[in-house]
């Protein structure tokens, strides 16, 4: 099971290298193999977190779909600190785009 | 304010053009991740769901990001290890398990991997150990993939 999750998805190295290479604010800054390889691992497991934590909250109150308002529910105990702390500005003027390729 | 020189602006829109792709890319990771925990659980994901998740975890990668660099200046270092994406853990005690075990996995594949490589090439000796080291781990985590 788990290793099926690893290889159907996930991020990957390169991606998570990208992305953190957008908000180094030095430019020497260089990221370690392995250490790309925890940083997909635990991104997995915060969007599986957050996915489940939702789920969980649809499912308390007996519906069988997710919509944001789970999302937003669940936001603040999501375990990870600082965007959380900021997320109740986020959510309540919450206008997503979709991304155009929906 | 003086206008943006032309490389300046042209840097700025790369950027911004490379943002919008890695958003594109976490959004469709994130779709694939969210599909299986709707098929373990049972349920649906709205659409505006995924794309909130997207959000907020494309979002926690500049905390992420900048948390690890400040932790690597802190130990006097440029490049991000381990041990700083462990600190990064550390707020929680399951998460902080689970990385400190995928970290010892790693390590342990690395050793195996410098080992079997160090009796290959024992005689054709050309390259030197950090390529050989960032090989052996690419070469690793596609095994893995494999599996």
């Amino acid at each position: 099971m788990e290793k099926r999750e690893e290889s159907a998805s996930g991020f990957r190295k390169e991606t998570v290298n990208k992305i953190l290479h957008l908000h180094f604010k030095d430019d020497k800054t260089r990221v370690s193999s392995d250490a790309l390889l925890l940083m997909a691992e635990m991104l997995n497991v915060f969007v599986r977190e957050a996915a489940a934590r939702s789920a969980r909250q649809a499912q308390a109150e007996d519906l069988d779909r997710v919509d944001i308002e789970h999302v937003e529910k669940v936001l603040p105990q999501l375990d990870c600190c600082a965007v959380v702390c900021q997320m109740p500005k986020y959510t309540t003027s919450m206008q997503l785009p979709l991304p155009t390729h929906l | 304010m003086e206008p943006l020189g032309e490389q300046e602006r042209e840097r700025l829109l790369h950027t911004q053009v490379q943002g919008e792709r890695l958003k594109a890319a976490v959004h469709y990771t994130v779709g694939c991740l969210c599909q299986e925990v709707a098929e373990d659980k049972g349920i649906q994901f709205s659409k505006q769901t995924i794309a909130a998740i997207s959000e907020i975890t494309f979002r926690q990668c500049e905390n992420f990001a900048k948390d690890l660099e400040m932790f690597a200046r802190h130990g006097k270092r440029t490049v991000i290890n381990s041990e700083d994406v462990k600190l990064l853990a550390r707020r929680s005690n399951s998460l902080l398990r689970y990385i400190t075990q995928k970290s010892e996995e790693l390590a342990l594949n690395n050793l195996e991997q410098k080992e079997r490589k160090k009796k290959k090439s024992s005689a054709a000796k050309g390259r030197t150990t950090s390529d050989e080291q960032v090989e052996a781990v690419m070469a690793e985590s596609e095994d893995s993939n494999m599996a």
